[in-house]
């Protein structure tokens, strides 16, 4: 008995400290990478009220779509809207850079037409915005120029 | 009397030897070579007299030297100090720069000041006077902000790029290659984006890294990044739409960095290179061209995270993006 309750309590120990070391790097500070998957980098942007910049990624459809000045995604198209906020670039003086992550917005278009809108944000803000004017929205970026 | 005679004299040879030598360095020591002030900085007379009294002895044409600086073997230290000082920034030759350049620069004093590495320590121990202070500072902060305003860049006028971004080009094309050997790849379009960025030009910037650039940020392994890293920084002029919002308009280059400590050994074991307009022409003139421009700034700077400027900020936590990212 005496041995149960001490395997017990060791596992109880180990297990709670196993979850806490888990917490502990979930809430560590991270430098962040976005990993689009097979999406790829279309335009950008810089709001200076909200003091965010965002990046627009798509796949092949989303690229086609956007060129095209379409209204409406083609069926297909995926596009993600990743925002962050900007600061003061800590190590130059007269620049910004990205900071916090603030949200993940998805726009897709399936093989019908039917088009779907899905934000994810830092749930510090309680928003749901306009399905239609986010995706009109989404359709006013042109992909960037570059040689 | 004789073993005083004898013990003075070792010491008395010693020190004769060490003002022979002494005198003998003096033949070698050659005097800096005199340049003319051909067009000096035009500035309120506050900034001035702070630039002529803490930058004027090595970054222009105007050397007001103590007489141990030019005593060698102290002057050759002072004479090659001089020498790279002034390629990267003489005021006495202020004309050789564009107005946009000039606003660079007085943006990069102000940094190098700021962060307190300029002037060198190791100057301002033997010229106690050339110390700047918080005010000082902030005359330099307040002259160079004012700058921004005289040279607007921002595209007000509404233009659609051209949609080229991610169409492929073919293999067949050549690339250009910078002087030191640093040639353009397309491939950073398909590469992730690391951090977006605007600089006091107006400018909007997206900065890419290849698969080892990126490992080496969620792995903070800066010091250093592994051989292999590429870096890339894409520029645009903003472009403002009707409501405020700034998007990216004409391109102007694309500035790459690529770690390799065999061929970079002089820019901290990284090559630069600047691919300008649509003919993505390469900046400089000779292979060492980094080394009086860009590295000047990046090692004075950025030796936290290993000479670059744009590496995201430690900001998020695991979870959040994790949050994030489920589907």
């Amino acid at each position: 008995m005496k041995n149960t309750i001490l395997i017990l309590l060791v596992s109880l120990v180990s297990l709670t400290a196993c979850s806490k070391e888990n917490n502990d790097k979930e809430n560590e500070l991270v430098r962040t990478v976005f990993d689009p998957g097979h999406l790829k980098f279309i335009s950008n942007s810089l709001n200076p009220r909200k003091e965010t910049m965002s990046a627009l990624y798509g796949n092949e459809k989303a690229l086609e779509s956007l060129s095209k000045e379409s209204q409406t995604p083609e069926a297909g198209a995926v596009m993600k809207l990743v925002t962050w906020k900007y600061h003061d670039n800590p190590q130059y003086i007269g620049g910004t850079i990205t900071g916090e992550l603030v949200s993940i917005e998805t726009v897709q278009a399936d093989q019908l037409g039917n088009i779907s809108y899905d934000i994810k944000n830092d749930l510090l803000q309680n928003s749901s915005p306009d399905k239609e004017e986010r995706i009109q929205y989404f359709m006013s970026y042109h992909p960037v120029s570059r040689p | 009397m004789e073993t005083v005679k004898k013990k003075r004299n070792p010491i008395a040879i010693f020190f004769l030897a060490i003002l022979g030598v002494f005198g003998g360095l003096q033949l070698f020591s050659q005097p800096l070579e005199g340049k003319p002030v051909t067009k000096k900085i035009e500035a309120p007379r506050e900034v001035i007299s702070i630039l002529e009294n803490s930058c004027f002895n090595c970054h222009s044409n105007q050397q007001n030297l103590s007489w141990y600086d030019k005593i060698a073997p102290v002057s050759w230290a002072v004479n090659k100090d001089i020498k790279r000082a002034r390629e990267v920034l003489n005021f006495s030759e202020w004309e050789k720069y564009s107005p946009a350049e000039q606003q660079g620069k007085m943006y990069a004093i102000l940094n190098m000041m700021q962060s307190g590495k300029m002037p060198l320590h190791e100057y301002t121990l033997l010229h106690p006077s050339a110390k700047i202070n918080q005010k000082d500072i902030e005359v330099i902060r307040k002259y160079t902000l004012s700058l921004s305003s005289v040279n607007p860049t921002t595209q007000k006028k509404i233009e659609i790029p051209q949609a080229s971004s991610i169409l492929p080009i073919s293999a067949s094309t050549k690339f250009p290659v910078s002087p030191n050997g640093v040639q353009y790849t397309p491939d950073f379009k398909n590469w992730k984006v690391i951090s977006m960025s605007t600089l006091f030009d107006n400018s909007i910037r997206v900065i890419y890294g290849n698969d080892i650039a990126v490992k080496a940020v969620e792995t903070e392994n800066f010091h250093p990044w592994p051989d292999g890293s590429i870096v890339v920084k894409s520029v645009w002029k903003q472009q403002v739409l009707p409501d405020g919002e700034i998007r990216p308009g004409k391109f102007i280059n694309a500035q790459f960095m690529v770690k390799d400590s065999k061929q970079y050994k002089d820019t901290e074991d990284w090559g630069f290179a600047k691919f300008s307009g649509e003919d993505l022409h390469p900046t400089g003139k000779t292979a060492s061209f980094a080394k009086e421009s860009c590295i000047a700034c990046h090692r004075q700077l950025t030796e936290k995270t290993g000479y670059l400027f744009d590496v995201p900020m430690k900001v998020n936590t695991q979870r959040l993006i994790q949050n994030l990212q489920k589907k």
